[in-house]
């Protein structure tokens, strides 16, 4: 039997048709519980003695072949399937801080990640320093006694930096400090981290992973190769008694998979982010087709920069494809099937002018999504970037003159065309701004 | 638990409870290149069934210190040692794979240790084929993925774990990382070179039990069969798993082995 590739995977990882009716699509198993065969079942259930089900906050049978088949794609040993990204990340740290620990993050990511540390994480004691992803030594620098992750995003959002992974793992190895990365914008097709050095990945299935802007979802895949006990006492969620489960030390008893059931144990049980059934389906059916939907957000991309940077009402455009990126090489060296999907331009004549090419585009669509079958446009700015501070923004390199695109899936002739007569209205107001 | 066996320091995992060496011992015997998360769940039911559950990680092995041990026989005797060291005085062994070369060995020269045998996906003797052993001794992550893709069946392949979220492949591949280097060789050229399995089952006198797997790669039923008719016992074949069977289902090993124990404890 053949150790089967990506593509089949996507579509096959996960799921055992059931044997009872056959079904080849994954069931909606849409039930809050499950009937115990008697009580010892129940009880062996409740210990983790054996496999199954007990309640939907914690497993369902269709999350569940969503979570077997993320871990097969980014080569995790174990996922467990949140309500949203941010959720996942929430668990994460959930399972790895207490008040009195340190996290270094990427200073350049998605308002509502940096948010969750600077004002969140800090009410509850749990201090973050911010550095740039694309430093492995102010990384290094930043790194205490009692940091317990570095975190960052592969791609980061909305600059399109690059983490070099394998230079932010050693020294995360280095330190003994779990690496934990947002892997939205990457997707597995383009980069598994975890065979960079990563040890637990995120993702907002939400994105390109579901694809179809329908369903809602994130994920936490352990990649179960960090070693919880190489620094004795320093992960006592992981390597101490649980407060729960008959006491359980999850590292001795479940090794390589402690993290995850953890999160399962700990952030599912007491906060309790579950994925609805119906959304695990809806993502499932998404992730048949990532490896086909990929390739074409891939050319489209492509083809968008190409048009853009050709463009006269287009003052600049940043994307890891371009030369003039400063992370270029780092993207072609850890992802050569393409650099991803979202390209950031700056629209000549500023905010008043990006706001009227946002406002003119007819069949792109004005939201706060990225990854989407359909193409996005959205001035993050104001919108998903707004609540963050202004010396945050600046750091992300966040100008009043910013679009973002997520490039679509559309024939790409009919998003020129739109782009075409969006970038006049915006010229249009050029003249206007110059005169105010 | 961690305990002191041959001068080394010795990780046992007792399934989350308290090891009481005087009640009713089963002693979990793991393959090669693996440690005792392979038994995670059969340990933890039966620690939970009022079965005092113990696993060692052979030396090299999880996170036990020393190095691998070369042979079959060094390994039985180590694990005498262990029970000595542990308080065990006699014990029920089951062994996987390699382990059950080892349970061979226990069960018939450290008799008065063992008051019975469970052999699961295994046969009188595992021949290693020359590509597997030049990978494991030169290329280990390559062993690694190999051995995970013939010792899976159909259910592993496509990830479908018993354990919700959880990928038999890739939690596989970890725990086989986790071992010193060098410790996959080691165990696969003992198998290799373990040729005494017909004259050592002949030997044996205690109650016996054969776990198989219908789609076995590694250890192929009919092998399995040879070493049932040689022992005679109980005989029971799983048809959908692989090789690694007590992982892949778990429970359709841990059944049949609880209800042997518990009428090997009937009858005692």
């Amino acid at each position: 039997m053949a150790d089967y590739k990506f593509d089949t995977l996507s579509l096959h990882a996960g799921q055992s048709p059931d044997g009872r009716f056959g079904s080849r699509a994954v069931p909606i198993h849409q039930t809050t519980s499950y009937v115990f065969q008697d009580t010892e079942q129940a009880a062996a259930l409740f210990n983790m003695e054996i496999g199954g089900h007990i309640y939907s906050r914690l497993t369902n049978p269709t999350v569940a072949v969503l979570e077997q088949r993320l871990a097969a794609l980014d080569g995790g040993v174990a996922a467990v399937a949140t309500a949203s990204g941010m959720s996942a990340l929430f668990v994460t740290v959930l399972a790895l801080c207490s008040a009195g620990d340190h996290i270094v993050a990427s200073s350049q990511m998605y308002g509502a990640n940096i948010n969750l540390f600077q004002h969140t994480m800090s009410r509850y004691g749990i201090e973050t320093t911010f550095v740039s992803p694309r430093d492995p030594e102010a990384i290094r620098a930043a790194i205490r006694p009692n940091t317990k992750m570095v975190f960052g995003e592969v791609i980061g959002n909305p600059g399109m930096d690059i983490m070099d992974l394998p230079a932010v793992a050693a020294v995360t190895k280095e330190a003994n400090v779990p690496l934990v990365v947002d892997a939205t914008f990457n997707t597995p097709w383009m980069i598994k981290p975890i065979e960079h050095g990563a040890n637990i990945v995120i993702h907002s299935l939400t994105k390109w992973m579901g694809g179809h802007g329908v369903a809602l979802g994130g994920a936490v895949i352990d990649g179960g190769n960090f070693d919880w006990g190489a620094t004795p006492g320093k992960f006592p969620t992981m390597t101490d008694a649980h407060f729960g489960y008959q006491g359980v030390n999850l590292w001795e008893e479940f090794g390589p998979m402690a993290f995850a059931t953890r999160v399962r144990t700990e952030g599912m049980m007491n906060a309790g982010p579950c994925m609805a059934p119906q959304n695990a389906f809806y993502i499932l059916q998404g992730i048949e087709t990532l490896p086909l939907r990929m390739e074409r957000h891939m050319s489209n991309t492509a083809k968008m920069l190409e048009f853009l940077t050709n463009h006269e009402q287009v003052s600049w455009v940043k994307h890891p494809a371009l030369p003039e990126h400063p992370d270029h090489e780092t993207a072609l060296r850890l992802m050569p099937k393409g650099q991803g999907s979202i390209i950031s331009m700056g629209v000549k004549g500023g905010r008043a002018a990006a706001s009227a090419f946002i406002e003119s585009v007819g069949l792109a669509s004005h939201l706060a999504n990225v990854g989407d079958a359909k193409t996005l446009v959205i001035h993050p700015g104001s919108t998903t970037h707004s609540h963050i501070t202004a010396e945050a923004m600046e750091a992300a390199g966040l100008t009043d003159d910013l679009v973002r695109i997520s490039v679509g899936l559309e024939d790409f002739d009919d998003i020129a065309a739109d782009f075409s007569q969006a970038l006049k209205a915006a010229g249009r107001v050029v003249p206007k701004v110059a005169a105010e | 638990m961690k305990i002191d066996v041959q001068g080394h320091s010795t990780f046992a995992s007792t399934g989350g409870r308290a090891f009481d060496p005087k009640g009713d011992v089963i002693l979990f015997i793991h393959g090669s290149g693996q440690n005792h998360l392979g038994f995670m769940l059969q340990h933890r039911f039966l620690a939970n069934r009022g079965w005092q559950a113990i696993t060692p990680d052979f030396p090299g092995h999880g996170k036990s210190e020393g190095d691998p041990i070369a042979t079959i026989e060094e390994m039985a005797a180590w694990l005498a040692s262990f029970m000595d060291a542990a308080g065990i005085e006699k014990a029920h062994i089951a062994g996987h794979s390699q382990g059950a070369l080892v349970a061979l060995e226990m069960a018939a020269k450290f008799s008065d240790k063992v008051r019975s045998a469970t052999f699961i996906a295994s046969a009188l003797g595992i021949p290693v084929n020359d590509y597997l052993l030049g990978l494991a001794k030169d290329r280990e992550p390559k062993a690694i993925k190999a051995m995970m893709d013939w010792g899976h069946g159909p259910t592993g392949h496509v990830h479908d774990h018993t354990m919700p979220g959880a990928s038999h492949m890739h939690y596989g591949s970890q725990l086989m990382a986790s071992n010193v280097p060098g410790a996959l060789f080691t165990d696969l050229n003992a198998c290799n070179e373990y040729t005494t399995g017909a004259e050592t089952a002949a030997a044996i006198t205690c109650p016996t039990l054969c776990i198989l797997s219908g789609q076995d790669k590694m250890t192929p039923i009919k092998a399995g069969r040879k070493l049932h008719a040689a022992l005679g016992g109980k005989l029971v074949e799983i048809p959908h798993a692989g090789h690694m069977s007590i992982t892949e289902q778990p429970w359709d090993v841990t059944k049949p082995l609880r209800g042997f124990l518990e009428s090997q404890r009937v009858e005692a």
